[in-house]
């Protein structure tokens, strides 16, 4: 009688829930990078130090965009040909999700609502409009 | 000590698996996707069969399933009349080629620039997928509709499948024929192996091993069975069949010696191919699943553990796994 060979556990099947292609995975975040990786510091330390000061005052600027965007109606145009307007609210720290106020949709108005960031293409304000208590 | 097969189940799909291809090696080990008439084909992790995500849009039965050789893209053949190529990393749509029939083979060249469609109108066609809006290359001369279409001889060439019950082999750049086989009976699956160009063919019980630059061919291997599909292993010191008895066999090429035969789909087998580095090889079937089977029996390689009769009744064998519970699809 022969042994038959054993095996660690069955391959994975397909979840239900989504089509997969997970974001997180090794594969996708090196072929689909959604950020600028920072460069090795091995790189010459004068070129590594002006990269860092450079990113330093992107950071700094982007989050004072977000401050600036308080209680101001933001445009949003998303996936799947989605244009809404939303009164902003605040940001999660790793900027995944942004809380907004009656956000306009085509079956109404939503009072409050968690925008999910990855699902937004882009957005645009006028830092001189009015704001919306 | 003499082990016996265990094949891995991928249950998923809910209709016949007719194709699969396997990319080439990457950083990120290879893939595996399927074509099913259930038009949702998938992409697994070659080596385990584990599923990586579904590439949906498609509105009718995929028939024809490729990736290219560092998977980042994929392109399937549907009976929607589509072709359609997608991003093999993020799972999107990228391309849409309308044609006027069910589509039923898709190929990319080696630097994935073009693809090359065949299908129930007949005709061959090349895309230039940096410029997909322009209308492709035509090449007719089948009298039925083509089963199979691929690249070869560093793309400088095509071999078709048709059902006219002929194997054509054309020159990409005249769009002649350059030589035609003629068999009796309709040519159930083509499968060509550039390291050393060799074209498979399978018609009624036979695999016949042919050399793809001048069709010459080098030899014939009867089966018990008719045979739908057949893969010669990357060493070319084996090959694997299925067809309508449901069972896979294994042959020593130089010998034809039959070695193994293995019992374990619920249908008929419509396409089976060797992984890029020889370790396992991939059956698809009307029953709805695709199995991976290892080359060599016993070996630790994937989801399959080499255990030793010591180890076998230790108590820290919990997460090994004697006989495979069967899943169904």
């Amino acid at each position: 009688i022969r042994t038959p060979v054993c095996v660690l556990r069955m391959p994975r099947g397909p979840d239900g829930s989504s089509r997969g292609f997970d974001p997180t995975s090794e594969r996708y975040l090196a072929l689909c990078p959604t950020t600028i990786s920072s460069s090795d510091s091995a790189v010459d330390s004068a070129t590594f130090v002006e990269e860092q000061k450079a990113r330093t005052v992107l950071r700094e600027r982007y989050i004072r965009s977000l401050l600036a965007m308080v209680k101001k109606d933001v445009h949003f145009t998303m996936y799947e040909r989605v244009k809404v307007n939303a009164v902003f609210g605040a940001s999660d720290i790793d900027i995944l999700n942004f809380q907004v106020s009656d956000l306009q949709t085509p079956l109404g108005v939503q009072k409050e609502a968690l925008i999910r960031c990855p699902d937004i293409i882009s957005y645009s304000f006028s830092i001189d409009a009015g704001l919306k208590d | 000590m003499a082990m016996r097969q265990t094949p891995l189940t991928c249950s998923g799909h809910t209709r016949p698996v007719v194709d699969l291809a396997f990319s080439g090696i990457t950083p990120y080990g290879y893939f595996l996707i399927s074509a099913c008439k259930d038009g949702k084909p998938m992409l697994r992790q070659g080596d385990t069969g584990d599923w990586i995500g579904t590439f949906l849009g498609h509105k009718g039965a995929v028939w024809g399933a490729t990736l290219n050789k560092e998977a980042t893209k994929a392109a399937t053949a549907a009976a929607d009349f589509t072709a359609k190529v997608w991003d093999a990393v993020t799972g999107d749509e990228l391309l849409s080629l309308a044609h006027k029939h069910i589509v039923k083979s898709v190929n990319f060249t080696q630097d994935s620039g073009y693809l090359l469609t065949g299908g129930q109108d007949k005709i061959l066609r090349i895309y230039d997928l940096c410029k997909p809006d322009a209308d492709p290359q035509e090449i007719s001369g089948h009298t039925s509709a083509i089963k199979k279409a691929l690249w070869c001889n560093e793309d400088k060439q095509i071999l078709s499948a048709a059902d006219d019950k002929t194997v054509r082999l054309w020159d990409r750049a005249s769009m002649e024929v350059v030589k035609t086989l003629q068999f009796d009976t309709s040519v159930s699956s083509m499968e060509y192996i550039p390291d050393g160009e060799i074209l498979i063919i399978t018609y009624g019980k036979t695999v016949a091993f042919y050399n793809a630059l001048g069709l010459d061919l080098i030899k014939t291997v009867d089966a018990p069975a008719p045979i739908n599909s057949a893969s010669l292993h990357p060493d070319k010191d084996f090959f694997v069949a299925g067809g309508d008895d449901f069972k896979l066999y294994k042959y020593d090429y130089n010998t034809k010696e039959e070695l193994e035969s293995y019992k374990g789909h619920f249908g008929p087998v419509h396409c089976v191919r060797f992984s890029p580095d020889g370790e396992l090889y991939a059956s698809g079937s009307e029953d709805g699943t695709l199995r991976l089977w290892q080359t060599a029996v016993g070996k630790t390689y994937g989801l399959w553990k080499c255990v030793l009769p010591e180890e076998l009744v230790s108590e820290n064998s919990d997460t090994l796994y004697g006989s495979t519970p069967e899943i169904k699809a």
